[in-house]
């Protein structure tokens, strides 16, 4: 009997058998990491929303050839990073495009239906004006790669050789582009990190 | 505690918070160094500032999207004819598509037979060029080859003896 203890990846096989709840279980809890991820590789939140959601439509295309054993996340986070990559391609290529029209499959509908309304996460985790601004200007300065690394390095849904898998390098390899990165941010952030304005307010 | 401890435990804290026994060490580890302690410091500042970014905006109705996209594509998979329903449909219309199918057809056909006229041309030249080639001489010419052929040898002294006594 095959056992499946990735929960995760028994969602995927519910996916896999045209599960659209499992789906949706999957769309929900993986949202914000995501999001994270894309954002900050395309600062624009209306496209980094297109992008975000057009990631979760590839998985759900490409549920048929999910392997369990693959760990979900890291299958995800790979659609998401090429999803970002060819993005940033793209726009090298043709700067004016929007990302509507070269994702705009679907005539009959609109695919942007947003409201207004969004959630941001707590007041008390948030950082506030220049000094956030400075993060965000910090982190948009990296080379993708080290970038991407921090951000998954952040929180605890990948190992370190997960994060390897997704950013087509050793573990080694992974943790000096970590190390790299954060350098950088220190030496960008220095007056930050010394005068203890990083400490929360 | 050694220096790649030390590392390790600063790789953790890019993870999480460090527990307290693991504060512990690190303080007593820094206390020790002090040239050491301004690093781990600003380690330690910068895993919090990243901890703190805020996470990007994601519209409530995010999910809804993402499904509603979901469902568009089903229908778009549905509405996607078979490959029998497509030569089905291919079929019904047959003269414009005939023609171009025959036409098709006569341009494969013509390009084999000129194919084949070229390698016909082709093997003719080359039985033109062997036909002139110059016919080799009289066989009893070489009666004698053997003879001649050994005369170099040094071994058969007594052949060539016998040969120059004629």
């Amino acid at each position: 009997m095959t056992t499946v203890p990735d929960p995760d990846a028994a969602l995927m096989l519910r996916v896999k058998q045209g599960d659209a709840s499992a789906f949706e279980e999957l769309v929900e809890k993986y949202k914000q990491p995501v999001m994270n991820l894309v954002y900050r590789t395309l600062p624009d939140a209306t496209e980094a929303e297109d992008l975000a959601q057009h990631v979760f439509l590839q998985v759900y295309k490409s549920a048929h050839r999910y392997e369990v054993s693959a760990k979900f996340t890291t299958w995800l986070f790979t659609i998401a990073r090429n999803l970002c990559l060819n993005e940033i391609r793209r726009r090298s290529r043709h700067p004016a495009d929007s990302l509507d029209e070269t994702y705009a499959d679907n005539d009959e509908q609109p695919i942007r239906q947003v409201e207004d309304a969004k959630t941001f996460s707590p007041p008390d985790t948030m950082l506030h004006g220049e000094l956030e601004d400075k993060i965000e200007e910090a982190l948009a300065g990296l080379p993708e790669k080290q970038r991407t690394a921090i951000l998954m390095c952040r929180g605890d849904e990948l190992s370190y050789e997960d994060m390897a898998k997704i950013l087509e390098c050793s573990v080694s390899a992974t943790k000096s582009l970590i190390h790299r990165g954060r350098e950088t941010l220190k030496q960008k952030l220095k007056p930050y990190l010394r005068t203890g304005a990083w400490k929360e307010k | 505690m050694n220096e790649s401890e030390y590392q390790s435990l600063l790789e953790q804290s890019w993870r999480r918070p460090l527990t307290v026994e693991e504060q512990a060490r690190l303080g007593a580890w820094l206390a020790a160094r002090p040239q050491a302690q301004a690093d781990a410091e600003a380690e330690l500042a910068l895993t919090q500032l990243l901890g703190q970014l805020p996470n990007a905006p994601v519209a409530s109705n995010f999910t809804s999207q993402v499904m509603q996209a979901v469902a568009r594509e089903q229908a778009a998979r549905a509405r996607q004819p078979s490959f029998a329903e497509t030569i089905k449909r291919w079929l019904k219309v047959p003269a414009p598509r005939l023609a171009w199918a025959l036409g098709l057809v006569a341009l494969g056909w013509l390009g084999i037979h000129q194919h084949q006229a070229n390698v016909r041309e082709d093997m003719a030249k080359g039985l033109a060029v062997m036909a002139n080639v110059a016919s080799l001489s009289d066989p009893s010419a070489l009666q004698d080859f053997e003879a001649i052929r050994r005369l170099g040898t040094s071994e058969d002294d007594e052949l060539f003896a016998v040969l120059t006594a004629k």
